[in-house]
């Protein structure tokens, strides 16, 4: 039988703890998950200690459910590894949220910290408010990011998301920080607002639609002038399917321009804004 | 060898319909949607890769263009073409694809291509004409499926990485039985245009209509079909066996016409007969038609076996 399980942290703790293994499961007991230990620093405590919890049984083989509730800046890892079911955050994320996540979908209703998505796989990630900085991109000492699924961030990311991203889409309908998509591999990345400074600096292949304010244009990235129609009007579709900014995107061609032209220049930027 | 085993006449509109089954038998089958800048171009693609496929029997496969598609029924919003190749293996089919879509679509101005099917076994479409690019080919995965883009003289090519292979119905068909050659010609493209209302199917032979209908085998070893001779007016005296002295209108036939459908399955060729059958009812035998028959082994062959009087959903005299 499927479960929704609820976490609620009681009160923000005073060390950063990992909430690694804590996924959706389907049958899921309150009691078991609340004896399952946690590091709080260098002292093992029971998770029981920090949240409440209590688990709730769904009708058939509903996707098991895991809401999480409280101010959790502080607690890393959550959705870590995920693989399947639906997991909803209902406050602020800590780091690396679903990193390296297979498959299920994770809502988070504010904040996450840095490092989210990193090398995610799979699966759909939702952001209602920020994310810090090296989101969707590689883990430390790894050499690609997000290799598959979506990340959809609602406000605004740090700086180096995207890096070294490998496949997947990223939407960003706020602004973004320095070095978006930085060493992009490929995939897809959308941004409605303002990007940083350097932003796609050394990407080898993948897209990017800017579908706000055009970015200054780098010496190492040319125009192409040849008929996108078909391929724009696929990646539109796609896109605008997200609404926000992205329903909007005109019909009529964007200019693209191609690059990094020092590593390869098969990237390419989108800018359907002309002005 | 035909079972044209009258026994209760029945006849529609004055036209003899043969207590007798058209025989077809499995193959496999995928959907292509090509879409251009415009018609004329879509056209011109499907045309060409439909080309030079009306038989299994030296064209590797049957193809032929299913119905043109609005640009609000194609992927990229451009009005396009479906069009269902058939062949008798999977392999096969890949191969005519592959062969097809690099030398016809891939070639022709301003198109792209799309598989037309979302379930069945995955074989190549762009997957590997890719190559063509040179290393400027570009992967893009949009909502789950892969595109190529192969830069070309025009802008770039984008094609479906895969379509998709179903198990499918080849050889349904009706022999019209008519007094001319202008008769049977305009029964048969009445009965044509009626079937590509019907989608699934498609009529592989030039205009939809085949002349020389074929008998499994031959005198000479190295053929495995030779003339119907049992349809053969010219043979009517001369043959062993001919088919074309039976029924209440015997006497009258000196031209006869065979439609072919291949379906993408047993109901859709079932719906063509149909659909064609009663447009050449409906037009009487006034029209010069005197009957409708089909073509079969005798049951030997295949395994799909769609009987005239039952698809038209009688047995009685109308």
């Amino acid at each position: 039988m499927s479960t929704r399980l609820h976490l609620r942290l009681r009160q923000p703790p005073a060390l950063r703890v990992s909430l690694d293994d804590i996924v959706p499961e389907a049958g899921a007991d309150a009691t078991e998950v609340a004896r399952r230990p946690l590091w709080l620093g260098r002292e093992a405590v029971e998770l029981g200690e920090l949240f409440d919890v209590s688990a709730q049984a769904l009708a058939g083989d509903a996707t098991p459910e895991l809401v999480i509730e409280g101010d959790c800046r502080r607690i890393d890892d959550i959705g870590r590894g995920m693989n399947g079911g639906t997991l909803r955050v209902e406050g602020d994320a800590g780091d690396y949220l679903g990193a390296e996540m297979l498959a299920g979908e994770i809502l988070v209703v504010g904040n996450a910290g840095d490092l989210a998505a990193c090398e995610l796989r799979g699966g759909r990630i939702e952001i209602g408010g920020t994310l810090g900085d090296f989101a969707a991109g590689a883990l430390p000492g790894s050499m690609d990011g997000m290799r598959g699924g979506m990340l959809i961030v609602r406000g605004s990311v740090g700086a180096r998301c995207a890096d070294r991203m490998r496949r997947g889409t990223l939407l960003i309908h706020g602004d973004a920080g320095d070095f978006l998509a930085s060493r992009l591999v490929a995939g897809t990345v959308a941004l409605a607002g303002r990007a940083g400074a350097h932003c796609g600096y050394g990407m080898r292949r993948g897209t990017l639609v800017f579908a706000g304010p055009a970015p200054e244009t780098p010496p190492t990235f040319v125009e192409t002038r040849h008929d996108i129609t078909v391929f724009w009007a696929l990646l539109r579709r796609s896109l605008a399917y997200h609404g926000g900014p992205f329903a909007a995107l005109p019909a009529r061609l964007p200019r693209r321009l191609v690059g990094d032209l020092a590593t390869g220049g098969k990237g390419e930027w989108l800018l359907p804004q002309m002005d | 060898m035909s079972a044209t085993e009258t026994t209760t006449p029945m006849q529609r509109n004055g036209i003899d319909i043969d207590d007798t089954f058209a025989e077809a038998f499995p193959m496999k089958a995928t959907r292509l949607i090509i879409t251009a800048h415009n018609d004329t171009w879509a056209q011109h693609a499907a045309v060409a890769a439909t080309g030079f496929a009306t038989s299994v029997i030296a064209c590797g496969c049957e193809a032929a263009i299913e119905r043109p598609l609005s640009p609000d029924e194609t992927p990229d919003g451009r009005p396009g073409v479906a069009v269902l190749l058939f062949s008798m293996s999977g392999k096969e089919l890949a191969k005519q694809v592959e062969r097809r879509v690099g030398q016809c679509v891939l070639t022709c101005p301003t198109t792209a291509v799309y598989a037309g099917l979302k379930d069945g076994e995955p074989i190549a479409l762009a997957k590997n004409l890719r190559f063509f690019g040179d290393g400027w080919q570009i992967s893009k995965m949009i909502d789950g499926t892969r595109y190529w883009r192969v830069p070309t003289m025009d802008g770039e090519f984008v094609g479906e990485e895969t379509t998709f292979v179903v198990k499918a119905v080849g050889g349904g068909n009706l022999l019209i039985l008519a007094r001319d050659t202008e008769a049977a010609l305009a029964a048969a493209e009445a009965g044509v245009a009626a079937m590509r209302g019907v989608p699934g199917v498609i009529m592989p032979f030039p205009g939809g209509v085949v002349r020389s209908g074929s008998k499994v085998g031959s005198k000479y070893a190295s053929l495995s079909a030779s003339t119907n001779d049992a349809f053969c007016p010219a043979l009517a005296p001369l043959a062993r066996r001919t088919e074309l002295d039976a029924g209440v209108n015997c006497g009258d036939v000196n031209c006869v016409m065979e439609i072919v459908i291949d379906g993408l399955t047993e109901a859709d060729v079932s719906a063509a007969m149909r659909a064609g059958m009663d447009a050449i009812v409906a037009r009487g035998a006034e029209g010069g038609v005197s009957r409708l028959s089909a073509g079969n082994y005798g049951g030997k062959l295949g395994p799909f076996h769609f009987h005239l009087r039952r698809i038209l959903g009688g047995e009685g005299v109308a």
